[in-house]
């Protein structure tokens, strides 16, 4: 039995296996927007927030904050001072798909969602800040909150109560930076995506400078879960620190990749199976459990590691955004690392020093190696890069470029080693 | 009082500043870009980075925790922080470079990345000698470099507009010329285009960065990415000297410095003043340096000798013209010439039995804009009002000039015909005196007797701005005759120190052939057999201040080299 429960009979209830649930009818005959209903006629926005709290739901964005005391970090209610939801759809992270899933085949959930967290801290607007590269989901979700604010379901005077709210869209224009909070607002108010310093945290100053909270779209797509079954519901599921549901999006070299709902905590050895096991039979060489920036797992690090935090962690690694990335044994480490690098390199947005100038001097090194003119030193050149960038930046872009680079070579410093040139002197070891 | 302790020394501190500033304050050095006091903190550079922790304190007790050896426990912040965008609470522990090797190797760090892909074209770079890259990087960077590659190459030489050149491969992002225009001129000109390590600064498309404070990013830049089309290229900033002066482009009185090489004036750059101009100077203050260099005189000159003459012989025709004429004549005053010139005119006319009319208004209606531009284009309008004196009734006197009731011409520092005051033809039966700057000036033909003036950049003297703030200007370069090291109060260069006249550099028809009004008028007066008691500018403002109420307290000494604000008078300078 592993943290995951018996997780062959798991239910799925955040992609639930309902045709066309796309479609508000459908989805309204699925019981939806029950749980915004009872919500509004029956409950007071601190006891949401409470139940939040406890089903003990932690951020699916990456970060793993728990989403409950987020919401209760907003500041009382003032009549003449705004205060939004922010819904992060900026899904980017490489090996990351999950987000997608929820729009294109559950956007009610999500708008759902968002009106309950609204309610919750008793807010009037959300934006919704969609990748622009998804621009097809963005007309489809835009089709489906036209409905939704036909079927007086958002707007003014939800389901008739006294509780008004708004959901706006907003195209996002192809940075991978705009999905770190911070410059997500940058560039929600108009200005180029530069992150902002911490403090003040957006629950202080965050759209037009006015309280903001900002959320993963799976993570608030849990919330009308939580409603519907109960916070101790939730809890139960998974493992006991990090619960609930999650989306993961297994990629890589399996024979079935796709998104794959399951409870946390489940084995990485027990989801490779559910994804068919590796492709061609090859064995298994390496595992990135969360998006690109989490550091790779060896093969041999993963047996008895479940898909929590606290676990991951153990192993050395993180659960990120749970998008799994499975490398079989013909995998190049270095060219993996060289198109990782290249990627961050590629979407620094250029503020800090560090991180503009040091993503580029590693994809250069990394390069270097790949082609088979690199020197030992530069891998301890690299890792003394890692050093530098890491902490001393304003958002954590530099640190997801670093942590990539530094473990990746580390786990596997025998791949980048062969690839190297040989040090002008041997070296005893 | 809060108390924060900086490297194990204790500094007692009020409110909350910014760590980095309060620093630079106590004179505790720490490398920095993209900060500026002026401007908002966006803490891109990361080269301030310091070591911040504070004494812990037990959740129970409230009382600080203590180690065995007796000492306060610190906790520090899990990351340096920036200490420009970190505000200093009290009790907080502060480790900089000095104290703390983590420090020193973040700050080294930094610097490291900076320059991998800055050009190391020094040797060609305007900046190179005052560029805070160059000064920090030997200080704090590393020695060497491990970057093995190419260069990332980026525009070179953009005219971003009429004053302003772009090196991009220099730019280090700080984005002090971004926030420049959107924070302090407000013209939103430039932005940072781009993304990641080729990110440079430049104007939206279609757009010329011909805004009326452009140049001012040229001084922000702190390495030499943003340089002037003006003066690009045209000398090191060693070979330079700088003497702290004022612009006289209007009545602002903005604080600059002048920058002289080889006796001529090479360019301006604002000299920080709270409050007057705070570190900002407009580029039409800044443009007008040539008219010290340009067109000036070669030595006096009267009709009656047939050109050029000696300064005696020009002096002694000058007071025989007024013994003739002086009770007919016309005395203008200047808004261009110090309070101490004015001043001298005024001791003049009155020894000739006249009073000094008035000045010539130069006001430019719509040309202020509310900040370093006014209306007013002469920088001493509000010093004559103070000495008494007004604007002239232009209409009044051109009609009289026009009609030859005028038979002469006193004009100190000034063009009556540019002016508008009277044609040329006008002045044709017309004694007429002239101290003039350059030789452009319109009314140079119809004068009897020329005398060159010295102009701001030569001269000692105040002036007074629109606000009332009196300043004072120190000669910034040589006049013929003046040896630059033996005027006490000039600027002086490394090649006026230890160079000789044979040098190469050393031109001596740079040596303009004037003399300041202040010396000319006294010699003038003599020969009328006047003898005017105070001679120097520092006497003669000792005297003003001494004597005119509205001067109260304008001494040398008050004003210093950031002026004095004199309490306000009711004027009508010329509306």
């Amino acid at each position: 039995m592993t943290k995951a429960g018996d997780w062959q009979s798991y239910r799925r209830v955040l992609l639930p296996p309902v045709k066309d649930l796309h479609h508000l009818d459908v989805y309204r005959a699925q019981g939806g927007y029950e749980a915004l209903r009872t919500v509004l006629n029956d409950w007071k926005p601190e006891e949401v927030t409470a139940e939040v709290k406890r089903s003990g739901l932690r951020g699916r964005g990456g970060a793993g904050f728990p989403t409950g005391l987020k919401w209760s970090f907003m500041p009382p209610v003032k009549p003449d001072v705004p205060r939004y939801l922010c819904c992060n759809a900026d899904e980017s992270e490489p090996g990351t798909f999950k987000d997608r899933q929820l729009m294109e085949y559950n956007p009610h959930l999500l708008f759902e969602g968002i009106l309950i967290a609204g309610y919750a801290m008793s807010l009037k607007a959300c934006y919704l800040y969609v990748r622009g590269e998804f621009s097809s989901w963005i007309t489809l979700l835009q089709n489906e909150l036209s409905k939704v604010y036909d079927a007086k379901l958002a707007g003014s005077n939800i389901l008739g109560t006294d509780y008004s709210m708004d959901i706006i869209m907003h195209k996002g224009a192809g940075a991978y930076i705009c999905g770190e909070e911070t410059s997500l607002m940058e560039s929600l108010e108009g200005k180029r995506a530069y992150p902002r310093i911490k403090p003040p945290f957006p629950a202080q100053s965050g759209i037009w400078g006015y309280p903001t909270t900002i959320n993963n779209v799976e993570t608030l797509a849990c919330a009308p879960i939580i409603i519907d079954r109960g916070g101790d519901w939730f809890a139960g599921v998974g493992a006991k620190k990090h619960p609930g549901p999650v989306l993961y999006g297994i990629s890589g070299h399996v024979n079935r990749p796709g998104v794959y709902e399951y409870p946390t905590g489940m084995l990485i050895t027990d989801l490779l199976e559910i994804a068919g096991g590796m492709r061609d039979n090859k064995k298994l060489k390496a595992l990135v459990p969360g998006g690109a920036s989490v550091p790779v797992l060896r093969a041999d690090m993963i047996d008895g590691v479940t898909m929590d935090v606290e676990s991951l962690h153990e192993a050395g690694s993180m659960m990120g955004t749970a998008g799994m990335l499975f490398l079989d044994e013909d995998t190049d480490m270095v060219a993996f690392l060289r198109r990782v690098a290249r990627f961050y390199h590629h979407e620094s947005c250029g503020q800090c020093t560090p991180c503009r100038e040091g993503t580029g001097w590693m994809e250069n090194l990394i390069t270097r190696i790949d082609d088979g003119e690199g020197n030992l030193r530069d891998l301890d050149l690299l890792l003394d890069l890692c050093d530098q960038m890491e902490g001393r930046t304003v958002c954590a872009l530099a640190d997801a470029a670093a942590w990539p680079v530094r473990n990746t070579i580390k786990r596997f410093r025998g791949d980048f080693e062969r690839r190297c040139r040989p040090s002008a002197w041997a070296v005893n070891t | 009082m809060p108390k924060v302790i900086i490297d194990g020394e204790e500094y007692a501190f009020e409110g909350r500043p910014s760590l980095l500033q309060f620093c630079l304050d106590q004179g505790i050095e720490l490398p920095h870009f993209c900060y500026h006091p002026s401007m908002s903190v966006p803490a891109n550079c990361r080269q301030c980075l310091v070591d911040v922790g504070a004494p812990v304190r037990d959740r129970e007790t409230g009382e600080f925790q203590l180690d065995e050896n007796g000492e306060k426990v610190i906790r520090y912040f899990p990351k340096l922080q920036t200490s420009c965008s970190h505000v200093i609470s009290d009790g907080q522990v502060v480790h900089t470079a000095r104290s703390s090797e983590k420090v020193e190797r973040a700050q080294r760090d930094t610097m490291e990345f900076l320059l991998i892909n800055h050009p190391l074209d020094c040797p060609i770079c305007d900046q190179a000698g005052h560029c805070p890259l160059q000064i920090q990087a030997y200080k704090y960077g590393p020695e060497g470099s491990r970057f093995e590659f190419r260069k990332v190459h980026k525009p070179k030489k953009v005219k971003l507009g009429p004053n302003v050149v772009l090196d991009a491969e220099r730019c280090i992002n700080c984005t002090r010329c971004v926030r420049f225009t959107d924070e302090i001129s407000r013209s939103g000109q430039l932005t940072i285009i781009e993304r990641g390590v080729k990110n440079y600064p430049i104007t939206p498309p279609g757009v010329s960065f011909d805004e009326p404070y452009s140049m001012n990013v040229i001084d922000l830049c702190p390495v030499g990415a943003l340089t002037s089309a003006d003066f690009r290229f045209q000398a090191r900033i060693w070979e330079m000297a700088s003497a702290p002066s004022i612009t006289t482009t209007n009545a602002k009185g903005s604080n600059c410095y002048l920058w002289v090489r080889d006796n001529l004036v090479m360019r301006m750059t604002p000299r920080p003043n709270p409050d007057v101009n705070e570190f900002w100077l407009p580029d039409e203050d800044r443009l007008t340096y040539r008219w010290f260099n340009e067109n000036r005189p070669c030595g006096p000159a009267a009709l009656n000798k047939s050109g050029a003459c000696s300064w005696d012989e020009a002096i002694q025709e000058t007071a025989e013209i007024l013994k003739n004429t002086g009770k007919e004549t016309l005395f203008l005053a200047s808004a261009r010439a110090t309070v101490e010139d004015n001043w001298m005119l005024m001791q003049l006319a009155e020894a000739v039995g006249r009073q000094v009319a008035g000045y010539i208004p130069h006001i430019e209606p719509g040309h202020g804009d509310g900040w370093l531009r006014t209306d007013d284009r002469a920088p001493n309008s509000q010093g004559c009002a103070r000495l008494g004196l007004q604007p002239i009734d232009v209409k009044l006197w051109s009609a009289r000039l026009e009609a030859g009731e005028v038979q002469g011409l006193y004009v100190l520092e000034d063009d009556p015909v540019a002016a508008g005051l009277c044609s040329a033809q006008a002045l044709d039966n017309v004694q007429v005196i002239l101290h003039y700057y350059n030789t452009t000036n319109q009314t140079l033909p119809s004068a009897n007797v020329a005398l060159p003036a010295a102009t701001v950049a030569e001269t000692i003297g105040t002036f007074v701005n629109e606000a009332g703030r009196a300043q004072r200007v120190v000669p910034a370069k040589a006049i013929k005759g003046v040896n630059r090291t033996l005027m006490m109060q000039m600027g002086v260069s490394r090649a006026d120190q230890h160079g000789t006249p044979f040098d190469r550099w050393h031109n001596e028809s740079h040596y303009v052939d004037c003399k300041p009004s202040w010396e000319i008028i006294p010699l003038v007066a003599r020969n009328l057999g006047v003898e005017i008691a105070a001679q120097s500018p520092k006497k003669v403002m000792q005297h003003i201040s001494a004597s005119i109420p509205a001067f109260t307290g304008a001494t040398y000494k008050a004003m210093g080299l950031s002026g004095v604000t004199l309490s306000p008078i009711e004027t009508e300078v010329a509306s």
